[in-house]
């Protein structure tokens, strides 16, 4: 046969293979959404989950007993959606009564029982497995189970976030699946490859360092989602994840940090921006013992005039409109905007660097012969630290380096890798971190993580009874929400006061979605959690949401 | 050479080979237990009980000396079995039999590339040497070739996907639509995707290529046997090409075989501005993680590519050049 | 800009153009240095080497501004070139210009001074091997198949694990200790080859020891794809030291890096281009004016026959 000949049977092969197959799906129950993450979750076990991205993927693989509603209302349970449980009863101010829905049922047909709760918390409160929410549970006396669909939470005291501290921290676990793996084996489970739930979507497959692919669950007793897949792609960065959203090629990203990108993903016009209220902050963490000797005070943060200069030096709302443009603020403490106790009213320290050099001088320090200054031959330089991949905290650091150096003060910039920088925290060999946080919605779990005696991330080894006590006070059940916001702006004028970290910003979180999505909700502590009630209309589908079976 | 010379030389060459992969692995294995940090510690901003680091040091054997961890992974080895790579989650076969092909595919399009454009450029500018062609492609083929490759990645990013949306920023396939696509699709699907990182790649080396090329040709084309062809009538294309090309291809030969290494380091940076799951991304985070066992079983497959590809390009070149056979 | 910087500016243009012509016309006696200024692109890489070298070596009297000064980092982010600002300024307010210039400073002198360490390296090496042969040879040339055999961008890789701050010392160090093993290959086959020369012979014969054979005898021979090859590789190291800090891992602020500012660009592509777009530009016109001088040199010094 001739080449023409050829050609056209190839050509006409090819139309007639591309144009089978072209999407089976059609209807209100299509769509697939893709994701982008810039990091690999190691596994997606609930108590051992590392990051942000496993988090996202467990929120549609896992249900807790109840969730928290759109309105972010942490006390009592009148702002709390049931979930696994269908309705709760307070048999006494210390005593929780749950009845799980008798529908739940883990995705491989096995019905969901009160053990698996009891089952969970005992999980979650094991020190082998180091969970996150250990802390957080630590209010809660025992878990029982009353009968198969009924369990029993029971509080030390009694306090106003008691429910929010029964439901959120847990995602129920299928004891029948994970009751005979060794605890110290949890983190490399396999489990944690293929986890089965009984939320929304089901685990599909997972190639590592690539994608991720959920499935709806049809028979998901809460309501079929409307959207058939949900995909995760994994990216080498924050600026590739927009470039994928801006382009298309992703539907979703819920951060998109600098005004150059809101920009970007404005002009895009297949994109609708969301803003929301941000549940991140960023902040800079004083070592206020010696770098490497915790006996000893540190030569420089361990005179609170010091601290109290150098966060005078720094203009934080212009660094805070350099970084984010319009989209963030300063807060009044180590706080998004998301917390309740966010209170203009709380003695900040200003911006002042005539301010600024006047104290250091009247502290003894004096400027050396290179600008810096020097105190009984130590001079005033230190280290500022902070993880490698965040771009963000790389830009603070240099804004903040070149602020300093005219006031005299001589700040070295590390980025280092997550391991080393967790390292030197826990052993305290540190000198400045800059810290970020994506936060729970109750200001009880940061302050009480960070700030307080015993807190297990307290790395700036801050120590102050009145502000323990004010803390303690208002987190306890003994006082009236008045009298709770009154002792959280003392403790926080305390705090400010006393300087152990210099409070850099709270973002606006501005998150991009496909403009083919109706009914977006996003709820700032868990910007997808609401995707199971999220839809595309059948006139707005498009090649990627008609495709496979 | 005989049949059993050669045989014994490519036994002894394949013998120094092996010999030198070991001494790597072994130099790896050392460096990566002597550096700070622990594997384990996860990737969020929280700590973790100071006693589960240590019971997994101990489950993992880490706590034992060097020399008993040694002999332990050479004796997995040996049975195929890589390890577990703690920063994936995953055994690191699974993690390496993911990135490796990405890697092959993006190298081996930039290599095609690379090679046929350097080529085509060498042969374009020797024939017409010393013209205004061959000076303007020479400070063309200069200037690509001294652009930083991740520059001319984000350069081509922004023009061609933010600017123009012809080409997607990166990743292999299009999420969620490959799978269902027919065959052609498929195809067409990974060709978008694979083109702006393998052109950065392939036109830079191109570049290369092509002056290695040029220099190559014009020597050959200096020699004796050459004046003696155009004294016979010879026209100059079937002189360039069919004299002086079959001369001047043997030292392309071993550029060929040389370029092998080229398909792991070439790439990091590449796959860092396009996203790409290939060796370089996934080696480079595991050195920084302290993934001792991936980050082991990469040397081992970087170094294998470099010592084989130079075996390549010997063996290459004793087979098209009849002198060096003798020689030996 | 200021008077001062636009003078500084105007006159290293000047004084590259002129000392440029005045080495031409001094070369054009000799018959390797008419075949070097035979090439077109060797008198513009010299002048592009001459002026960027002087720069960096002038950079307080050339560079307009501080180039950590972060003068207005609201309202003069990401400003476009203007008469204040030739080049503009970058995500932090600081001027591209005055940053490019004292980035000189790291990416030449890390790519002069590490290539000066591979070079002695390899040299020492190579001719070590290529004059003693026997067991010495042997040995020498497996340490350097097993240094080929490792990529040099993990061994860089590792050596910042190790260490929590690189400096541009141990940079430097590192680079050229990694970068010394095809000078050596190179270098021992010229040795091999001049080994059985009858100079050399000459010189054993009078009783010279192999040190001074090799000083005095071998390495004047072999001078001449030495200096092509030491030309070639400060461009690679340029390009390897810019690739390291756009990862995030060579010199580390304020100290500005070529590379650096690249990695500090990324961001902007779209809004403001020109702050990575320059530092590329310029990354790329000095490593091909390394390049252009290595080819030049080759022809130079070491010339093959060609087509006429």
């Amino acid at each position: 046969m001739t080449f023409r000949t050829f050609a056209t049977t190839c050509a006409a092969l090819g139309l007639a293979l591309g144009c089978s197959s072209r999407g089976a799906c059609r209807g209100d129950y299509c769509g697939t959404l893709v994701f982008v993450n810039a990091n690999n979750p190691k596994t997606l076990l609930p108590p051992v989950i590392d990051n942000t991205g496993a988090r996202d993927i467990d929120e549609q693989i896992f249900l807790k007993l109840a969730d928290i509603g759109m309105s972010e209302n942490t006390t009592g349970d009148a702002g709390f959606v049931p979930e696994l449980a269908d309705r709760w009863e307070w048999d006494d101010p210390r005593t929780l009564v749950f009845h799980l829905d008798p529908r739940a049922r883990w995705q491989d047909g096995v019905p969901v029982t009160a053990n698996d709760v009891s089952f969970s918390f005992d999980a979650y409160r094991d020190p082998a497995l180091g969970a996150a929410a250990q802390g957080a549970l630590a209010r809660i006396a025992s878990v029982t189970v009353r009968d198969s669909a009924t369990v029993v939470f029971r509080f030390r005291e009694r306090y106003p976030t008691a429910f929010y501290d029964a439901v959120y921290q847990m995602w129920i676990l299928p004891s029948h699946l994970l009751a005979q793996v060794p605890r110290t084996d949890w983190l490399t489970a396999p489990f944690g490859q293929h986890p089965v739930g009984d939320g929304p979507y089901r685990f599909v497959s997972w190639t590592p360092g690539q994608s991720l692919e959920l499935a709806a669950d049809s028979t998901f007793f809460l309501g079929r989602p409307h959207i058939r897949r949900l995909i995760w792609r994994f990216v080498s960065g924050a600026a590739a994840g927009v470039d994928q959203v801006v382009t298309g090629q992703a539907d979703a990203i819920d951060f998109l940090g600098s005004p150059q990108n809101i920009a970007l993903a404005r002009k895009a016009p297949q994109l609708t921006l969301y803003p929301y209220r941000g549940s991140n902050y960023v902040y800079v963490e004083l070592n206020l013992r010696a770098n490497g000797d915790t006996a000893t005070p540190h030569p420089i943060f361990g005179d609170r005039d010091v601290r109290r200069a150098l966060t005078m030096a720094l203009d934080r709302a212009g660094m805070a409109t350099s970084v984010f443009g319009p989209y963030a603020k300063v807060p009044p403490g180590p706080m998004p905007q998301l917390w309740s106790i966010w209170d203009s009213t709380i003695r900040t320290i200003p911006y002042d660097t005539a301010g600024a050099t006047r104290l250091l001088s009247a502290r003894g320090w004096r400027p050396g012969p290179d600008g810096i200054r020097v105190k009984d031959g130590q001079r005033l330089s230190f280290e500022v630290i902070f993880p490698s991949t965040s771009a963000l905290r790389q830009q603070y650091a240099r804004l903040m380096q070149a602020e300093w150096k005219t006031v005299g003060v001589d700040a070295q910039i590390q980025p280092l890798d997550q391991n080393l920088l967790l390292d030197r925290l826990q052993a305290g060999r540190y000198d400045a971190v800059i810290q970020g946080f994506g936060a729970d919605p109750t200001p009880a779990s940061g302050i009480l993580q960070h700030w307080v005696r015993g807190a297990p991330d307290r790395y700036s080894h801050y120590q102050n009874d009145d502000f323990d006590r004010l803390v303690t006070l208002a987190n306890s059940g003994s006082v009236t929400t008045a009298q709770a916001a009154a002792d959280w702006r003392s403790a926080m004028d305390i705090l400010n006061a006393d300087a152990p970290g210099i409070w850099l910003a709270a973002p606006d979180n501005v998150a991009a979605v496909s403009s083919r999505i109706a009914g977006v909700k996003i709820r700032p502590d868990s910007w997808w959690s609401q995707v199971w009630t999220w839809r595309i209309p059948a006139d707005r589908l498009i090649d990627r949401d008609r495709a496979g079976r | 050479m005989r049949g059993t010379a050669a045989a014994a030389w490519l036994a002894r060459r394949l013998a120094a080979a092996a010999a030198i992969v070991f001494a790597v692995v072994t130099l790896t294995f050392i460096v990566i237990h002597l550096a700070p940090g622990t594997p384990f510690l996860p990737g969020a901003d929280r700590p973790v009980d100071p006693r589960l680091i240590a019971a997994l040091t101990h489950r993992f054997g880490l706590d034992q000396p060097i020399s008993t961890q040694y002999v332990r992974y050479l004796s997995r080895l040996v049975h195929g079995d890589f390890g577990y790579a703690f920063s994936q989650g995953v055994e690191v076969a699974t993690a390496l039999g993911a990135a490796v092909p990405n890697t092959l595919l993006l190298a081996g399009a930039a290599l095609i590339l690379d090679l046929a454009g350097g080529l085509l450029l060498g042969l374009m500018q020797a024939a017409r040497a010393r013209r205004t062609a061959d000076i303007a492609l020479g400070n063309a083929t200069l200037f690509i070739y001294s652009v930083p490759t991740f520059w001319l990645g984000l350069v081509l990013v922004f023009v061609f996907s933010i600017w123009l949306r012809w080409l997607p920023p990166g990743g292999t396939t299009t999420p969620g639509l490959y799978e269902s696509l027919p065959l052609l699709g498929r195809l067409a699907d990974r060709f978008l995707h694979l083109a702006l990182p393998a052109c950065t790649l392939g036109v830079v080396g191109a570049a290369g290529t092509a002056r290695y090329q040029r220099a190559a040709l014009l020597e050959t084309l200096g020699r004796d046997f050459i004046r003696t062809a155009r004294a016979k009538g010879l026209t100059e294309r079937r002189v360039l090409l069919v004299h002086a090309l079959r001369n001047a291809l043997l030292p392309f030969l071993t550029l060929l075989g040389l370029s092998l290494p080229f398909l792991l380091t070439g790439s990091v940076l590449i796959e860092y501005v396009f996203s790409w799951p290939g060796m370089g991304r996934l080696a480079t985070d595991a050195v920084l993680a302290r993934d001792h066992s991936l980050v082991t079983a990469v040397a081992i497959i970087a170094s294998a590519l470099v010592v084989l590809g130079s075996l390549l390009a010997d063996v290459l070149y004793a087979v098209a050049d009849p002198r060096i056979r003798r020689a030996s | 800009m200021s008077p001062r910087a636009t003078v500084a500016l105007l006159a290293l243009l000047a004084a590259a153009g002129t000392a440029v012509a005045w080495a031409r016309r001094r070369a054009l006696a000799t018959r390797a240095g008419r075949r070097f200024f035979g090439h077109p692109a060797a008198a513009w890489a010299l002048r592009v080497l001459v002026f960027f070298s002087l720069a960096a070596a002038l950079a307080p009297l050339v560079a307009p501004y501080d180039p950590g000064a972060q003068p207005a980092i609201v309202t003069l982010q990401n400003a476009a070139p203007s008469w204040a600002h030739p080049l503009g300024t970058d995500v932090y307010s600081a001027d591209v210009w005055s940053r490019l210039v004292y980035g000189g400073r790291v990416s030449l002198g890390v790519g002069l001074l590490a290539t000066a360490i591979a070079l002695s390296v390899g040299v020492g090496v190579g001719a070590t091997a290529g004059y003693a042969r026997g067991w010495t040879d042997a040995l020498l040339m497996r340490l350097v198949d097993v240094g080929l055999a490792v990529p040099r961008i993990f061994v860089l890789l590792f050596v910042v694990t190790f260490w929590d701050r690189i400096s541009v010392g141990a940079l430097v160090l590192v680079i050229g200790l990694t970068g010394w093993f095809t000078t050596s290959r190179l270098v021992r086959a010229e040795a091999l080859s001049l080994r059985e020369r009858p100079f050399v012979e000459a010189a054993r014969a009078l009783g010279a020891s192999p040190a001074r054979i090799v000083w005095r005898h071998l390495l004047p021979a072999a001078a001449a794809p030495i200096i092509v090859s030491a030309a070639l590789s400060v461009g690679n190291v340029m390009l390897l030291e810019s690739g390291l800090s756009f990862l995030g891992f060579g010199v580390q602020p304020p100290t500005p890096s070529w590379g650096a500012m690249v990695a500090d660009g990324q961001g902007q592509l779209a809004t403001a281009p020109w702050t990575s777009f320059f530092p590329g530009l310029t990354i790329a016109l000095v490593v091909m004016s390394w390049n252009a001088l290595g080819d030049a040199l080759r022809d130079a010094l070491d010339p093959r026959p060609e087509v006429s």
